[in-house]
């Protein structure tokens, strides 16, 4: 076991560097120079130079890539924006609830959707419900979450009133004029929505494959045999195998969308790390943009390696080696 | 009264090509302590039949008709929580594959509980020891500690073994085995065998022992019903059905078998393949394969009747005793010349 | 560790004659349990073919017989260099083909041909039938397309399928039926030798007999060798010239036919002899079993000295776990790696467990 989690964490390492150092030589090639907007509108060619100087972008690209790894390693500071000269941890530090409350929210939206319609529809194929949940799930995996976001904020924020179309309200510091439990969830309501379709869509499908397959298994026939009644079957044989592909895959969609739900943060207008990235890009902000970047990486090293320690602990065939 | 009777019993699925007709009108019954062997090949319908006993098939496009009584009761129309109390308690099933019939998430000491507490009114530690008990008795060694292992920890053969204990587990009347060494090594075969053989005496169940092995069936079984096509072909105590067999397909089964103690030149074949269960040939379903075909045999369906004196013994054919008995005899030459 | 194994004269019948299609001297073949964080280091091997010696003489047929674990298919995909031997000799037609890259093997692949277990698996089922036949035939460019459809039509005739089926898919065909393509597809190129593993296993007891009657015809028409794999005693007595059976990746018995089922040797051989079960009730009845005792052990920890000394009746402490037996000779080819050989066949548990004789 322990063999198994150093060889994980040199791996992640490795990976860790790779991604981090691609990101650095991409913006290297980009012909944009951010000294330039830094020094302002008005620079001359001396001021762009000093700027240059102090944001560090004169050094040669191995050095820049240098300080910024022990940085990070060291000290735990992922610099300062080129844009605004804030700290880049304190940007990150700001989105990452944002994106994580969406996620997170998001992803418990989207198991209570699709849990019990991807089981139904297992256990009562080619039914009515079956072939509806089946619509469902192509509209929602082909509908594009802008569309769908732009379609949910018009009926249901600008008709109906029944949701605010934009912003986002902190759960806990009521810094503006919202904030609180209740009106963060009434405000990451329709993001929630939104953000759940397209994973309820792909969730539904996957759970109702794994339940069909699994209620043909011949360990299931034994239950039965057995004289199980079909509640007992279904809880303890059929769901206890067919919901262990679904919890890895659970783990490791939430890392990834942890990354930056971009399309949903930009219709709903909320500051998560997908808008903070793009934002980044836009003034290539490099700091800023590896910032995310750095944080996206360590949440999906972090939850794969979560996910294959809980499938190793929940699936007794497993061996870690 | 027979422990189970079974009557005209059919099963039909409906499929997207038509309607199955996997047990088209099936008779036999099954005495106390006894084991009846059904022995067939694919779609011959023997496992459906014993699916079809207890309730197992999906509900869902299968009709059935006849009459499964057993202790009384008719399996068939009885209410489905009745069913469920009598599974897995009066009448026990075992499967093919012990690789896949366990549940890989749960240890076996779990799913033997689960097979006692189903049934019975006791604790968890009371069943776990009665578990131990049977585990021991079909000889897993080191009981006690095996007992808390997974499904994958195992061998097939001792794989096989707890199958047994856990249908043993209650006491049941009836054991029903589908195919229950066929997946298994010759070894490993035989050591099943033999303590299915054990047990029957020491439990006293009456078993109905499913195989498409011919020698097994010589082996382990009182009674054989041979099935083909979805029906009946011959019915016979063992030693009768082997030295006087009277159906064309069994003469056709014990002469394509290659023998251990015996040479023989060119195996019978039986041409041809099963026929389709959706479209069975008229008259008797062997007919297109049989090679004593008679005109009469493409139009009407026989009937089982007595194979010459003996009550015990019926089979379903046109032809008449003396060339029966003829055939038989030559088979029996055939297959029985030069045991070594 | 110092393994004695049988000289290559006990195994193959008296001497390299030189007149065998196919000779194996001690292949081996080790699977590595790999341990490491970054650099995987072997630890431990599955040992699935141990040192196994053996030879088929040009038109005869070797049974290989031996239970789950045996190591027998990996040897036949070792002998067809589907899989590269981690040791030993594989000599085919008079050549060292052991060791011969992917291009040196092509043209020798046209000589052997395989025929598998699953009739449902071993066919792609995208393909259409006369495609699958005519595959290794325009491989190895044996023909024009004209000469090559010829040919297979042929082909399906031989086998005992209808020519005008050229065009159907596998899914069209029954499981008896689909094997017999197998049987064209390995007949097509006209190899010396065919390996069937376990060519009837998946198959209804009446169609595996159509099957093997069909084997057996072609090898007098064709001049064909065959080494036929199965676990199914019955099966491998009817269609083999000689046998060899195999326990956790060796060789511990060869034989020819007769002398291996009328006067088995090794006690392996003699357990599963009286396992297999007899379609005779009475004979069953009579008939005195030895059932062993315990599962096949792991070959990645096989046991020392004789493989087969855990499970054995005639166990004797002190010799059969010390030192290895080597394959003694028997007179007329048939060897067996037994210190106690059985003395006589059939005998009962009792008289298995006290072996009369001292060491063979």
């Amino acid at each position: 076991m322990l063999r198994y989690l150093a060889r994980r964490l040199i791996w992640a390492a490795v990976l860790f560097i790779a991604v981090t150092l691609v990101t650095y030589v991409l913006f290297f090639l980009i012909p944009a120079d951010p000294a330039r907007l830094v020094a302002g509108k008005a620079a001359t060619d001396a001021d762009i130079k000093r700027a240059a100087h102090f944001i560090g972008t004169d050094r040669p690209i191995y050095v820049q890539y240098a300080k910024f790894l022990s940085r990070i390693v060291l000290h735990q500071n992922l610099g300062h924006s080129f844009a605004n000269r804030q700290s880049v941890n304190s940007i990150v530090g700001a989105a990452a609830p944002v994106t994580a409350s969406l996620v997170l929210g998001g992803a418990i939206f989207w198991m209570l959707l699709a849990l019990p319609i991807g089981i139904l529809s297992a256990l009562r194929p080619r039914s009515l419900l079956d072939r509806a949940s089946m619509t469902f799930v192509l509209v929602g995996i082909s509908a594009h979450p802008i569309w769908i976001g732009l379609i949910f904020a018009y009926v249901f924020g600008y008709r109906l009133h029944w949701f605010p179309i934009t912003g986002y309200c902190d759960v806990i510091n009521p810094a503006t004029d919202c904030g609180g439990p209740v009106q963060w969830a009434y405000h990451m309501f329709l993001p929630w929505a939104t953000f759940a379709i397209l994973f309820a869509a792909l969730y539904v499908r996957m759970i109702r494959a794994n339940v069909l397959e699994t209620m043909n298994e011949d360990y299931v026939r034994t239950a039965r045999a057995k004289g199980a009644p079909e509640w007992l079957v279904l809880r303890s044989h059929i769901l206890r195998n067919a919901m262990l592909p679904v919890v890895t895959m659970l783990g490791m969609d939430i890392g990834l969308a942890l990354g930056g739900a971009v399309f949903t943060e930009t219709v709903y207008s909320l500051p998560g790390l997908g808008k903070t990235a793009v934002g980044g890009l836009f003034n290539n902000d490099i700091p800023t943009v590896e910032g995310v970047i750095v944080f996206a990486t360590l949440a999906i090293i972090v939850f794969n390696l979560v996910v294959d320690l809980l499938y190793a602990w929940i699936d007794p065939r497993i061996r870690l080696t | 009264m027979a422990l189970l009777e079974v009557r005209d019993l059919k099963t039909h699925f409906r499929t997207d090509d038509g309607v199955v007709k996997a047990v088209d009108g099936v008779t036999f019954s099954v005495e106390k302590g006894q084991t009846l062997g059904i022995v067939g090949e694919s779609g011959s319908g023997k496992s459906v039949t014993c699916l079809t006993i207890m309730g197992l098939n999906s509900k869902r496009n299968t009709i059935s008709s006849g009459e499964a009584i057993f202790k009384g009761e008719n399996l068939l129309t009885m209410p489905s929580n009745r069913l469920r109390d009598i599974r897995g308690n009066d009448i026990a099933m075992i499967f093919q594959d012990p690789m896949t019939s366990l549940n890989p998430v749960h240890r076996i000491g779990v799913q033997l509980v689960e097979a006692i507490q189903l049934h019975r009114d006791v604790t968890k530690k009371q069943a776990r020891l009665r578990a131990l008990e049977l585990l021991k008795a079909v000889g897993i060694p080191r009981a006690e500690r095996r007992i808390d292992d997974y499904p994958h920890q195992f061998s097939g053969g001792m794989r096989q073994r707890v199958m047994i204990a856990m249908a043993l587990v209650n006491d049941p009347d009836l054991l029903i085995a589908d195919e229950p060494t066929t997946a298994l090594d010759v070894t490993t075969q035989a050591q099943i065998l033999k303590l299915m053989t054990d047990l029957q005496e020491d439990f006293g169940s009456a078993i109905i022992l499913i195989t498409h092995d011919l020698g097994v069936i010589a082996e382990a079984a009182d009674d054989v019903v041979v099935m083909y096509a979805a029906r009946i072909a011959e019915h016979a105590p063992v030693d009768n059905l082997f030295k006087r067999p009277h159906h064309p397909y069994t003469w056709g089964l014990l002469g394509s078998l290659p023998r251990l103690d015996a040479d023989v030149e060119r195996l019978v074949q039986i041409r041809g393949q099963p026929p389709s269960l959706l479209n069975p040939p008229r008259g008797c379903r062997f007919h297109p394969r049989c090679p004593y075909v008679m005109g009469i045999c493409k139009t009407v369906e026989p009937e089982l009747g007595p194979a010459g004196d003996d009550p015990d013994h019926v089979q379903a054919c046109h032809l008449d005793v003396e060339t029966k008995d003829r055939e038989a005899a030559k088979v029996l030459a055939g297959t029985m010349a030069e045991a070594s | 560790m110092a393994e004695a194994t049988a000289p290559v004269a006990a195994a193959t019948n008296g001497g390299v004659r030189g007149d065998e299609l196919l000779v194996v001297e001690d292949l081996k073949k080790h699977f590595p349990v790999t341990r490491g964080i970054i650099f995987q280091k072997q630890i431990a091997a599955v040992k699935a073919v141990d040192g196994v010696t053996f030879s088929v003489r040009p038109g005869e047929t070797l049974g290989v017989v031996g239970e789950s674990g045996c190591g027998k298919s990996t040897m036949a995909r070792c002998i067809m260099r589907l899989l590269d031997p981690t040791g030993g000799r594989i000599v085919f037609d008079g050549r060292d083909i052991t060791r011969l890259s992917r291009a040196e093997m092509r043209p020798y692949r046209r000589e052997m041909m395989m025929i598998f277990q699953d009739p449902y698996a071993s066919l792609n089922p995208r393909k259409r039938v006369g495609f699958i036949v005519a595959e290794a035939l325009e491989v190895h460019k044996m023909g024009t397309e004209a000469e090559i459809k010829k040919r297979v039509q042929e082909l399906l005739e031989v086998v005992g399928l209808n020519p005008e089926h050229y065009n159907r898919f596998p899914h069209e065909f029954s499981g008896g039926q689909r094997q017999r393509i197998g049987v064209a597809r390995a007949l097509a190129v006209n190899p010396k030798l065919i390996v069937c593993d376990e060519p009837v296993s998946a198959l209804d007891v009446s169609v595996q007999a159509q099957i093997l009657n069909l084997l057996k015809d072609l090898q007098s028409s064709f001049g064909l060798t065959y080494i036929f794999i199965a676990h199914d005693l019955n099966v491998v007595r009817h269609i083999s010239d000689r046998v060899m059976v195999m326990y956790l990746g060796h060789a511990v018995e060869i034989a020819s036919r007769q002398d291996l089922y009328v006067e088995p040797k090794h006690p392996y051989t003699g357990a599963l002899l009286s396992a297999v079960p007899v379609p005779d009730p009475e004979l069953g009845r009579q008939r005195r079993r030895i059932v062993l005792e315990g599962d096949v052990p792991s070959p990645i920890n096989p046991p020392s000295a004789c493989w087969f000394h855990p499970r054995c009746p005639r166990f004797r402490e002190g010799h059969c776990d010390v030192e290895t037996p080597p394959l003694y000779s028997f007179g007329d080819g048939h060897v067996a790696a037994c210190h106690y050989p059985l003395e006589r066949w059939p005998m009962t548990e009792e008289e298995v467990r006290r072996p009369m004789s001292g060491p063979a």
